[in-house]
């Protein structure tokens, strides 16, 4: 035993709040500290996984108040599936941005990786949680940090994005906070659980208000259609490692926090439609603009839309097989496009406007960077014999178990449009003549061992599936048994 | 008070946090001002956590404290659970108020305007 839940959400928040402290003894701290908190979580969190899978969920009760008077979290082999998989990314990112700002200033070093804690604290959280204010106070913190991460360079358009960011984020907290008012004069409490059991009491009316303010309020985190403004500046703005972190962490814990509300909490009529066809749209309309962009991160931030979209529609088709596709995604997304970015920024690196075309003849100067980012390419698109192949597959049988012709030819339409771009990309890389006066910049060692980590993993994966599908059939099975966590939460033997 | 007194009271309230709330929406989504967007967004805060407040009230309630006179008075005590929550709420309004402000300063000095139509680099 390595430690208890708790321990996720408390440590990442203490070592943000000691990192300026840690920094006056030694400055190399506020870059070492980080790293250990993210390494020590993963294997936390790996450990707990692993316990979970076979023993089932642990409820730890904070305070001593037990469920449904105090705040719980609940460590189930969905929310720890999905708490491992943020923290390694976590690490990942850490290791990427290791020598983020070294030689240039101290101070930005020391913000950066004071927000990257915040900002890991809080998507933890949000999957961990069983409470739904708390769920409300962590989305806070994500969205807080996020802000102040986006707007991180002062030279480009970032506090633009970063504006529209907040603007966004201020009005969804404000429903999420009047949904949350619902729920509670309705059914009396806050507890995840105690409202699940709760909620055939409420009153119709009551409910579908309390749903659609939630889904308006978590669809922004989430990135889903209209709601994703926001999303592509705030990816091209911000550092290139927090666009990975906002890929492959917060975007995660949104989509998190959508299931657990229309699997767990609410049983209205045609939710699960309501998610495909919102899914549907958000794929289409965010990769025809993939396919018009021409800077890079943009083109990246809208492939990433449209995978959150995918997800929504694999979550939406309602059956175990569609939730373990939709989770297989979540998994592959959490991958593929944090090396995207990661080696995305390399092949732009020096360049202002990050125009796609500037990554012409990248294959020749930095070949290593050019064939992950290819791999990585390959991979989201579905191409086999990478890892994305596998979630795409399962995402049309699951699909094709329930007839959903038209839903298949959509989704194998809209993965020839990704194909498209990806190859442009890819093909501009190797087959064109790099342009006079472009300085190819070497990556760093940081940063070469975590693409090829990433690229690795892709290709294990890609190999040997069953590596990982058998925890994602488990945590599908969890997210799908909603009287056995709501068993689980309330009837907690002390 | 009597009893349509305290129903007048109670939809005033409600009627004034509606209000509020929309106001706050009002100023957030129509006006061109970056200062009047970030009021706003204040104010439909504001209005929420009003409501939320008045919702836990009971009539002739008193504050949810065990003080000497009080022992007994469990069932007249006002849900403290919406005052706990909304005292989270404002200092989470606080926050996100300041780090709008900031941006706000930071995007003045980019751009020398507040005007929000002047302000496009970023588009879709």
């Amino acid at each position: 035993m390595v430690g208890t839940p708790v321990l996720l959400v408390v440590i990442p928040l203490l070592a943000a709040f000691l990192i300026p402290l840690l920094g006056m003894i030694w400055k190399e701290l506020v870059r070492i500290i980080p790293g250990l908190v993210l390494l020590y979580m993963f294997i936390l969190s790996a450990t707990l996984l692993n316990q979970v899978l076979h023993t089932g969920p642990i409820v730890e009760v904070i305070a001593g108040w037990r469920p449904p008077l105090g705040i719980n979290l609940v460590f189930s082999p969905f929310s720890g599936f999905l708490v491992t998989l943020m923290t390694f990314i976590g690490l990942m990112v850490w290791i990427y941005s290791y020598r983020f700002k070294q030689n240039v200033d101290f101070e930005p070093a020391k913000k950066y990786f004071i927000l990257l804690m915040m900002l890991v604290t809080g998507s933890v959280g949000i999957v961990l949680t069983g409470d739904i204010f708390n769920l409300f106070v962590f989305i806070e913190i994500v969205g807080i940090s996020a802000y102040a991460l986006t707007a991180f360079y002062t030279e480009r358009n970032s506090a633009e994005a970063a504006f529209k960011y907040l603007f966004m984020g201020a009005l969804a907290s404000t429903f999420l906070l009047l949904a949350i008012m619902i729920i509670y004069t309705q059914l009396g409490t806050l507890n995840m659980a105690d409202i699940a059991s709760k909620m055939p009491e409420m009153n119709t009316t009551y409910k579908i208000t309390a749903l659609v303010f939630l889904l308006t309020a978590i669809g922004i985190e989430a990135e889903m259609f209209p709601l994703n403004g926001w999303a592509a500046d705030a990816y091209t703005e911000s550092p290139g490692p927090i666009g990975a972190a906002f890929a492959g962490i917060v975007a995660k814990a949104g989509v998190y926090a959508m299931v657990r509300i229309i699997f767990t909490m609410f049983d209205v009529d045609g939710t699960m439609q309501f998610m495909l066809y919102i899914g549907l749209i958000t794929l289409i309309v965010a990769e025809t603009t993939a396919l018009r962009q021409d800077r890079l991160k943009r083109m990246l931030a809208y492939s990433s839309i449209g995978q959150m979209g995918l997800i929504m529609v694999a979550f939406g088709i309602g059956t175990a097989e569609g939730v373990f596709a939709a989770l297989f995604l979540m998994f592959n997304h959490a991958i593929i496009k944090p090396l995207l970015f990661f080696s995305g920024s390399y092949l732009v690196y020096n360049s202002k406007d990050k125009f796609i075309h500037e990554t012409n003849g990248m294959g020749k100067h930095i070949p290593i960077t050019s064939i992950l980012f290819a791999l990585g390419a390959f991979a989201i698109v579905g191409l086999p014999p990478f890892a994305g192949f596998w979630s795409k597959l399962s995402i049309l049988t699951a699909a094709a178990d329930e007839n959903m012709i038209i839903i298949i030819a959509l989704i194998l339409i809209v993965s020839i449009i990704e194909l498209v771009y990806y190859l442009r990309v890819v093909n501009r890389i190797y087959f064109f003549k790099m342009a006079e006066g472009v300085e190819p910049k070497k990556p760093t060692l940081n940063a070469l061992f975590v693409m090829v980590t990433l690229g690795v993993i892709i290709l294990l994966v890609g190999f040997y599936p069953d590596a990982i599908t058998g925890v994602l059939h488990k945590a599908s099975g969890d997210l799908l048994d909603k009287t056995k966590y709501i068993q689980d939460v309330l009837l907690l033997n002390p | 008070m009597d009893e349509s007194l305290f129903k007048y009271i109670e939809f005033s309230i409600y009627g004034a946090s509606i209000l509020l709330i929309l106001i706050g929406l009002y100023g957030a989504l129509v006006k061109k001002s970056l200062i009047k967007i970030v009021i706003g967004l204040s104010i439909v805060d504001a209005g929420v956590h009003l409501i939320f407040v008045a919702m836990g009230y009971i009539r002739g309630g008193t504050a949810p404290i065990f003080s000497p006179g009080f022992e007994n008075d469990a069932s007249r005590m006002v849900d403290p659970i919406p005052q706990a929550l909304v005292l989270t709420a404002i200092v989470i309004g606080f926050a996100v108020t300041a780090v709008a402000l900031s941006l706000v300063i930071r995007l003045y000095k980019h751009h020398d305007t507040l005007r929000i139509d002047e302000i496009k680099n970023l588009k879709w």
